[in-house]
């Protein structure tokens, strides 16, 4: 496998251009949705088959009574332990030598199950196409030697691309940064390999707690329960199993006159 | 925030009457190992009946993938792992056992029981995993109510057990054959289903707790109290204990399969 690569977003630089958000659109073709009301400057609401990259415009309500605006580009993460990847039962989605997590449109045959299984709701399913989409880190051009067009095109250098551990040692950097600047809630989501889902290959430097970002504290795999729950099924097998037989069982031939 | 998978009511069916096929094969299975000759009609209805269930849970899950070639992609693989995987593939070795034990039952006569019989205790395990899978299937997902029931698995187990055992004695009683022993034995196993999965229900809700409330309180309550808390576990358990009311036995029975569909229905569209 080839050394892994990642993208940082560090929301700290976003200014909500949105210029990611159509450079994805524009190199992977993907049409136009109808714009929908949100309530605030965030358009799309969520990702959807035809949208990978979503800036997140937070409103945070401060003391004075003021808003404070958090802007976060949003995208696939790339887990290192992804449930979309363990969930699928054709083996379209694969991960890449580079790490990244993409979905083969040829293998996958529209049953869904990754859709639930994202612990981010970034999988949609493609009613087109009938297949699920979800950023490709855009898969063509890093085979190429180009970082994925969100990356290439932000103005602010907000979404780094790069070798994950050398944009991870950056990231630590800056956090140490920005907290020396006064940014008590300067933290990093997703840079730690030994954190949660096994770090997450596009990872973010966040100013406030996840949850504000309506992101996951701490994010799980969802195949974490088929061992327990498994265990517990084959116990009501045994239990059911033994009522039937129990029931079913010859008394010297003649029934027991019970019911 | 987190999405549905749309999965609507060809998956309901599929849940549903996958359950039957596998709680009706294990019932005849187990009727077929440790019960007697009088048992017979059991036997053969519970394997028959889940060779045609398992025939039409195929067919659903084809139709909800939209193009239906594609079910072949899952074919490519195995995950052992992933419910989805184990699932589509246990889907064709239960559908053999099925078909086997069910010509098996047909033709061949006695001299061919032992060999139906050995069958049965290799097919018993697939039909017990047919009933229960679907039910992990959903616990392994990222959706809260989902992911946080510990007993999804046994729950949707003893749900087709007590289907499956209700499927049974629905047909013997139609096909006039109520009045044996075969069908008086698979009653009082659908008796202890039924308590088993009252007993495994509400376990299940009370390790939920809040977590429940998509059942418990939301719009789909009306159902999941009404449907199957009433009308499919407790009214047919007394009914067919107070055996002084002259209820039809037919009464229970489809009461029973009512519930099992709107256990199904109830999970699987609190994420529609």
């Amino acid at each position: 496998m080839a050394r892994t690569l990642a993208m940082f977003t560090d929301t700290s630089l976003c200014i909500g251009c949105r210029a990611c958000q159509v450079a994805c659109k524009q190199w992977n073709e993907l049409p136009m949705e109808e714009p929908e009301w949100t309530g605030s400057y965030q358009n799309h609401a969520h990702f959807t088959d035809k949208t990978y990259r979503l800036v997140r415009f937070i409103e945070k309500p401060q003391a004075n009574g003021e808003l404070q605006w958090l802007l976060m580009s949003d995208v696939c993460k790339h887990c290192a332990q992804a449930g979309c990847l363990d969930a699928c039962p054709t083996g379209a989605i694969h991960r890449t030598e580079y790490g990244t997590v993409n979905i083969n449109q040829d293998v996958c045959n529209g049953c869904r199950y990754c859709v639930s299984s994202c612990p981010f709701g970034v999988v949609s399913f493609n009613h087109d196409t009938g297949r699920a989409n979800k950023c490709t880190f855009c898969n063509d051009r890093i085979h190429n030697g180009l970082g994925p067009a969100c990356a290439k095109t932000c103005p602010t250098e907000s979404i780094q691309f790069g070798f994950r551990d050398e944009l991870a040692a950056k990231a630590e950097k800056r956090v140490a940064k920005l907290k020396e600047m006064g940014y008590a809630g300067a933290q990093l989501y997703g840079a730690d390999t030994n954190g949660p889902l096994g770090g997450l290959n596009a990872f973010f430097l966040l100013l406030d707690r996840p949850s504000t970002y309506n992101l996951p504290e701490k994010p799980l795999l969802p195949q974490r329960n088929v061992f327990v729950d498994s265990v517990l099924a084959i116990g009501a097998a045994l239990v059911v199993g033994v009522g039937a037989m129990v029931s079913f069982r010859e008394r010297g031939g003649k029934g027991d006159g019970d019911a | 925030m987190l999405k549905s998978p749309e999965w609507h009511l060809l998956i309901v069916w599929y849940f549903f009457l996958g359950g039957i096929a596998g709680g009706a094969y294990f019932t005849a299975a187990i009727a077929d190992n440790f019960g007697g000759p009088r048992d017979r009609n059991v036997v053969r209805t519970g394997y028959i009946l889940s060779l045609l269930m398992i025939g039409v849970c195929g067919m659903l899950l084809i139709l909800d993938l939209g193009t239906p070639s594609r079910f072949m992609n899952m074919m490519g693989t195995f995950k052992f792992k992933d419910p989805m995987s184990i699932g589509a593939w246990m889907l064709g070795v239960f559908g053999l056992f099925s078909f086997v034990s069910s010509a098996l039952s047909l033709v061949g006569g006695e001299e061919r029981a032992g060999l139906r019989r050995r069958w049965s205790l290799v097919g018993i395990l697939f039909g017990f995993f047919l009933a229960s899978y679907t039910g992990v299937l959903l616990s392994a997902t990222a959706l809260p109510f989902w992911r946080d029931g510990r007993l999804m698995g046994a729950l949707f187990l003893a749900s087709g057990a007590s289907t499956g055992m209700a499927a049974i004695s629905l047909l013997l009683y139609l096909s006039g054959d109520s009045a044996g022993e075969g069908f008086k034995k698979v009653k009082r196993a659908d008796r202890f289903a039924i308590v088993f999965e009252m007993v495994v229900l509400a376990l299940f809700l009370v390790l939920l707790g809040s977590a429940a409330a998509p059942l418990t309180s939301g719009h789909l309550a009306p159902l999941f109290w009404g449907g199957l808390v009433a009308l499919g576990l407790v009214i047919p358990l007394v009914l067919d204990l107070a055996g002084g009311l002259r209820v039809p036995a037919v009464v229970p029975a489809v009461l029973v399969l009512v519930g099992g569909f709107v256990l199904r229905y109830v999970i699987v569209m609190s994420h529609a």
